[in-house]
């Protein structure tokens, strides 16, 4: 029973991180039609940037600063890395109307934050102290760290004002009317341009949020984002664009599934089920479970 | 020219020169250590190149497909001595030759398997998945380490070759004409019906499966024959350094694998080889971007994409093209053309058949969703007649085509050639059958040239083997000489020889109109369906193209002609039917349906309506 809510609880909050992931891939796919390959650099760049601001590099103690000052660092470096990832490898790609010009722009941006990062900052793994602490609580026995607490609360709190925020102010229904329709939504006033740029604005700070978050349940280092970036692209698409309810059952799904084949099969094989999710889903939902089937017509 | 240009026949023996350094240079570091690595890595992204240039796909994968077949070699000729401490269970020992024949099957397996999510998908889904099984092939290996030693690798025996060992600079004497002998088959490839295959199914697959490309066929075939010759890089990669560990086959190495494809250029073999050299020597060069790699690849890779989109290899095409403009008519333009003109063979032959009856529609029906778009539909069209299909927009004259061709399946009702249903065969089996088609939104394959389009059009006709195209054996030279004959004769046929070298998006919409028949026609077809030819056609146009249609008519084919314009149905049809709502409201000579009162009603309304409306 212990084992038990252990792994429920660490297996959902790995996989509120994906969810939250995966509501970042789906703000700017609804605005731009492109999946942005630069997420998991950006989570990476959440949890170094959190990391420099508020624990000592050398000792590895906290700084004594408040937890506000890595957050709003987090947020401040998020926005400006999603304008620029818009400004210089989206939009470029949008007008070259190549099929792989976006990917390849945005994991090229990708490759350059985790080479810069490797460089300027360390090639190392650091460990990220909780600012709840590290001290795991008993629940029926099992142990229960609070950051895992705290990642679950946050990342419903995230995704509900998300959702909020997308169907009661204008902002958030121009997102949902460009995704709609971009050409109407413009016709109607709306600048899609604007709108694209904030969806990756938003987009990377929610990306940047959750590196700040999975940090202390994992390690801060370069490569941190690289594989549960892509695991988080299939609960993108489990999720579904139109909600992101979605992808909280979505990350659930896969982060259960990944605890338990870690605990019953193999943990070097647990990155291995997000993979092989990834390519099931995408096969056997070729539209996504968003996407409508469309007959082509000839 | 060109022959002048590079001293003539002799101009090979350049490729010659490299062959000399093992001879000349003990510098290990710069002919073993950099330029064979260079060597094997253009192996690997001309295999690349087929996926990404020809199939226009994607693969961030191609480091596992390189993996295996390096691991296989290393597995399959290490010795227990040489990893003491590893974990190695499985060690038959084989010879390199044999260890690297099993290497090339075992991953064209891999890549056959791994091809049918590009059957499905395209774009950043494609991409994402060929992430994901890279990375899952990254992952087993680390893992099984009772097969691959885990992370701490396999150190490979030193290369032997005919009882010679191979070692340090004379390594370049195996990798150096492997890679020439790629790069030739790969262009090869390219240059035949296999490559325009890939490139029409990569411009529009339907176009394609309706001139009998199987799109599944040469999606899986380009798929494994990429994969074996990443699998054929890797397993000489293995004998590099005489040892491998997982983490050189990583994300990071698929994606610089892309970096140098698209650098370079795609669909050119030179492009490959200068991505790759530049991508593996300007780090050496320049030491200080060594550690700063990725993220000079990374800008490298955004630039090219925005301000280069042909890579290096399109600039240089483009400044020659600019210092040596083209002349009128090369020599094998002016062969084409002279050949086109002495052959005075047929230019259909006539498919075995019984009967008049070509096409024999019964009973069909086709509904979309809640939508009835074809309704109790039954037409025949019998050999050498033109049976025409008329009706107003959204009657389901476009879905009849459709529906015969195989791009939508019947919901119920049978559709025979002859006497055989072919309702349930696939659109290029039908093809294969001789149903063919133009479109009316225009479906040619845009790069190609005019008489390229043709030739996708003549696919079927085309008997080489996969292996003698790769080898380019005279057989198949003769082959593609004579198509390209009969091509140009088809071009002719339809007016539009003069054209024959122009790509085919530079054409003006009527030629566009032509060439599309012309494509058709190069399935030699018992049955020609022209959905809208005449659309947007000014009335001399029309006149010119009823002639076209009549000559068609005389070589005994079967044509059923979907149109707008009255004029041209009246005066080229030997039959007319006349679709509303997808039902048939009149059938018959065109006369008989000219006058119906029901196909006034379709067209004009009646008059009570006319009145009140």
């Amino acid at each position: 029973m212990a084992d038990f809510v252990q792994l429920l609880v660490s297996g959902v909050s790995q996989g509120m991180i994906y969810a939250l992931l995966a509501v970042a891939y789906n703000i700017t796919f609804s605005t731009s039609r492109t999946i942005n390959f630069a997420i998991g650099n950006l989570l990476m760049m959440g949890g170094v940037v959190g990391f420099s601001l508020y624990i000592d590099m050398k000792t590895g103690q906290p700084l004594g600063r408040s937890f506000i000052i890595p957050f709003m660092g987090v947020l401040v470096v998020g926005s400006i890395l999603g304008a620029f990832i818009n400004k210089f490898a989206v939009e470029p790609s949008r007008r070259m109307k190549s099929e792989y010009g976006s990917a390849l722009a945005t994991l090229a941006v990708g490759i350059v934050l985790r080479n810069l990062v490797e460089r300027r900052w360390s090639t190392d793994d650091y460990k990220f102290l909780s600012p709840v602490g590290d001290s795991p609580i008993r629940i029926f026995g099992a142990g229960v760290y609070p950051q895992e607490v705290l990642i679950i609360a946050a990342s419903i709190f995230i995704v509900v004002a998300l959702e909020t925020f997308k169907s009661k102010t204008v902002l958030g229904r121009s997102i949902q009317a460009i995704s709609e329709d971009r050409v109407t939504a413009s016709l109607m006033g709306i600048n899609p341009g604007f709108i694209v740029g904030f969806s990756f604005i938003l987009s990377a700070m929610i990306a940047g949020v959750a590196g700040l978050l999975v940090a202390p349940i994992t390690l801060v280092s370069a490569t941190m984002g690289t594989v549960i970036g892509i695991k988080a692209y299939a609960v993108s698409i489990i999720g579904g664009l139109e909600s992101g309810y979605g992808t909280i059952v979505g990350g659930i799904i896969l982060g259960l599934c990944e605890v338990f084949t870690a605990r019953f099969i193999s943990s070097g094989y647990k990155d291995t089920t997000g993979f092989v999710f990834l390519i099931l889903i995408i096969l056997l939902r070729p539209n996504g479970i968003f996407g409508r089937k469309v007959v082509r017509k000839v | 020219m060109r022959k002048s240009l590079l001293g003539g026949r002799l101009s090979w023996l350049v490729f010659l020169i490299p062959m000399i350094l093992p001879l000349v240079t003990k510098n290990t570091y710069y002919v073993h250590g950099i330029l064979c690595q260079i060597f094997v890595f253009t192996i690997l992204v001309t295999a690349l190149d087929i996926i990404m240039g020809y199939l226009g796909d994607i693969s961030l994968g191609h480091a596992g497909f390189f993996a295996v077949g390096a691991y296989a070699v290393a597995i399959l000729t290490t010795t227990q001595e040489l990893n003491a401490e590893g974990t190695l269970k499985f060690l038959p020992q084989l010879s390199f030759s044999a260890a690297l024949i099993i290497a090339i099957v075992i991953c064209a397996g891999v890549g056959a398997v791994l091809s049918f999510p590009s059957l499905r998908l395209s774009g950043d889904y494609l991409a994402a998945t060929t992430i994901a099984y890279g990375m899952i092939i990254h992952t087993v290996i680390n893992e099984s380490e009772n097969l691959t030693n885990g992370t701490k690798g396999i150190n490979v025996p030193p290369l032997k070759l005919f009882g010679l060992v191979v070692e340090e600079n004379h390594f370049l004497w195996v990798v150096y004409p492997v890679m020439l002998a790629v790069m030739w088959m790969v262009r090869n490839l390219a240059k035949s019906f296999w490559g325009r295959a890939f490139e029409a199914i990569k411009h529009s697959s339907i176009a394609a499966e309706c001139c009998g490309v199987s799109r599944a066929k040469y999606k899986v075939s380009g798929f494994a024959l990429s994969a074996a010759l990443a699998g054929l890089a890797g397993g000489l990669f293995a004998h590099q350094d005489n040892y491998i560990g997982t983490a050189t086959f990583s994300l990071d190495l698929s994606i610089l694998l892309v970096i140098a494809l698209v650098l370079g250029g795609v669909r050119s073999t030179l492009g490959n080889f200068i991505g790759m050299f530049l991508v593996v020597s300007l780090p050496d060069f320049f030491t200080g971007l060594k550690d700063y790699r990725l993220v000079a690849f990374g800008i490298v890779l955004l630039l090219t994409l925005f301000f280069l989109p042909n890579g290096l290899a399109g600039l240089f095409r483009r400044l020659t093209s600019r210092l040596f403009p083209a002349k009128d008519l090369t020599e094998f333009q002016q062969d084409i053309a002279a050949r086109a003109a002495n052959d005075k063979s047929p230019l259909f032959t006539s498919r075995p058949s019984n009967g008049d009856l070509v096409l024999n529609i019964q009973n069909v029906r086709k509904k979309f969703g809640g939508v009835t778009a074809v309704d109790k539909l039954d037409l025949k069209v019998r050999r050498g007649s033109i049976h025409g299909l008329m009706g107003p927009n959204g009657s389901g004259k476009s879905t009849t085509v459709n529906l015969i061709t195989g791009l939508y399946p019947p919901s119920e009702g049978s559709i025979q050639l002859f006497d055989a249903n072919v309702a349930k065969l696939s659109t290029a089996r039908r093809s294969a059958k001789g149903i063919s088609r133009t479109f009316q939104n225009l479906q040619l394959f845009g790069e190609l040239t005019v008489l390229d389009n043709v030739l996708v059009g003549l696919h079927q006709s085309f008997k080489a083997t996969l292996l003698s195209v790769l080898l380019s054996l005279p057989d198949t030279r003769k082959e593609e000489r004579e198509m390209q004959v009969r091509a140009y004769r088809l071009l002719k046929f339809v007016g539009l020889e003069k054209q024959a070298f122009e790509t085919a998006s530079s054409l003006s919409y009527g030629q566009a109109r032509r060439l599309e028949i012309a494509r058709a026609l190069g399935v030699n077809p018992t049955l020609l369906l022209l959905d809208e030819p005449a659309a947007g056609f000014s009335a001399t146009e029309i006149l010119e193209l009823n002639e076209v249609i009549k000559k068609i008519k005389a070589e005994g084919i079967a044509i059923l002609l979907i149109e707008h314009h009255m004029d041209m149905l009246l005066e080229v049809s030997d039959e007319l039917t006349c679709l509303d709502f997808g039902r048939t409201i009149a059938s018959g000579s065109p006369k008989e349906v000219q006058n119906s009162p029901k196909v006034m009603e379709a067209y004009l309304g009646t008059q009570t309506e006319g009145v009140t409306a």
